[in-house]
């Protein structure tokens, strides 16, 4: 008796330690947002979306004076031209992006097709591809200015990444992008979450970290440091490089994937970009 | 036709002069076995370490530099990075490989 009791009890401990390690995408999400919720209690949920401008009051001061004359605009303006320019072919974003310059709720998608994740930027890529033009760069440049006009149309709609449940390797490319943002990387030994979950909302010489949750809500950015707009994956570049490690090729599968659980973690935030930052 | 066949020959001995003294001094560059040896388990640890995604930044870099220092003569500088470009490398190699299949949320989340 005394025996099988033990064998239960330690039965349902290792039941509940296999649970606590395979924690689902919707207990992440949740055990994310209320670390947050918990971290910063007197911030409404939503204004997460303004990344660090939630947090620190001095720098949301800088942050709402130079939202007084956004530095994306003429990004936008340039983007809407490029929507609304027909390829050589004579057909346009239009034909590929059936909801509108508003798409990108839908974006970071699994392809059960490609079988990959598909980025907002690699589908607008495809699309130009599939009708004849060349691709554009990931970092810098005119991808931003399509991507800017898209998000600005977006803007109002709620971060929704979907991990279907049918295609087991959507799940398996969220566990990898998870894997990355937890994995210590380069000289420095500092993984994402490092900067980004318990030491959010400390300085880092003049500048204070963001919190992990919103981050993915406002790109393309334009970055003050950068003079200009960037896509998201120039900036996980950006971050890698300064933990000393070798950044990964944008668009790559790498940085697709943690996108995925990146953009995940803030299911159910609005998104607002284009938006500038520091 | 003759004068035409004059200047290609000449251009194509002016080529060939030209090329084997860039590839004497790239022989020369390389001239220290030590070096030579140092610098190609450097490059083998680097693909090592990329092959798992444990690359750190400046491997590439050291490399470089390594054999620029290797070209101009200075092998005690080229050794130095080289010798810096593989421990790094066999460093990000671990950090990698020691985590590889074990990220899960951390206790401070738990």
């Amino acid at each position: 008796m005394k025996n099988a009791l033990i064998a239960t009890v330690l039965v349902l401990a290792g039941s509940l330690f296999v649970q606590v390690l395979s924690a689902s995408p919707e207990d992440d999400v949740r055990l994310y947002q209320d670390y947050f919720k918990k971290r910063f209690p007197s911030i409404d949920f939503q204004e997460f979306a303004n990344g660090v401008y939630a947090i620190s009051a001095q720098q949301r001061e800088n942050w709402e004076a130079i939202e007084e004359f956004p530095p994306y605009e003429p990004f936008i303006e340039r983007g809407e031209s490029m929507w609304n320019t027909k390829f050589s072919n004579g057909r346009s974003y239009a034909d590929c992006f059936p909801n509108g310059p508003g798409s990108q709720h839908l974006y970071p998608q699994w392809s059960k097709e490609q079988g990959k994740v598909i980025t907002l930027a690699l589908a607008i890529n495809q699309c130009r591809e599939a009708n004849g033009e060349q691709p554009l760069k990931y970092m810098k440049g005119p991808i931003n200015d399509i991507l800017a006009y898209m998000a600005f149309e977006s803007r109002g709609q709620l971060t929704n990444v979907v991990i279907p449940a049918d295609d087991p390797r959507a799940l398996e490319a969220y566990e990898k992008g998870k894997e990355f943002y937890f994995t210590r990387r380069g000289q420095l030994n500092f993984s994402c979450d490092q900067c980004h979950f318990p030491n959010s909302g400390m300085n880092l010489r003049s500048d204070v970290l963001s919190p992990a949750v919103g981050q993915t809500t406002g790109w393309p950015v334009y970055r003050s440091g950068w003079g200009t707009l960037g896509t998201l994956h120039r900036r996980y570049s950006g971050c890698l490089k300064q933990v000393r490690a070798k950044p990964f090729a944008a668009q790559g599968e790498e940085y697709r994937n943690l996108e995925y659980f990146h953009t995940y973690m803030s299911n159910g935030i609005v998104l607002n970009g284009p938006a500038a930052r520091k | 036709m003759g004068v035409l066949l004059k200047y290609i020959l000449i251009s194509m001995v002016t080529t060939a002069m030209l090329l084997s003294a860039g590839l004497f001094a790239g022989v020369s560059a390389y001239d220290d076995t030590e070096f030579v040896n140092l610098l190609n388990t450097a490059k083998s640890a680097q693909k090592k370490a990329s092959s798992v995604g444990g690359e750190w930044r400046d491997v590439g870099k050291f490399i470089k530099e390594a054999e620029q220092a290797a070209a101009d003569g200075d092998f005690d500088r080229a050794k130095k990075l080289a010798q810096k470009a593989k421990t790094q490398s066999e460093l990000g190699y671990e950090q990698a490989v020691s985590q590889k299949g074990k990220a899960r949320n951390p206790s401070y989340l738990r």
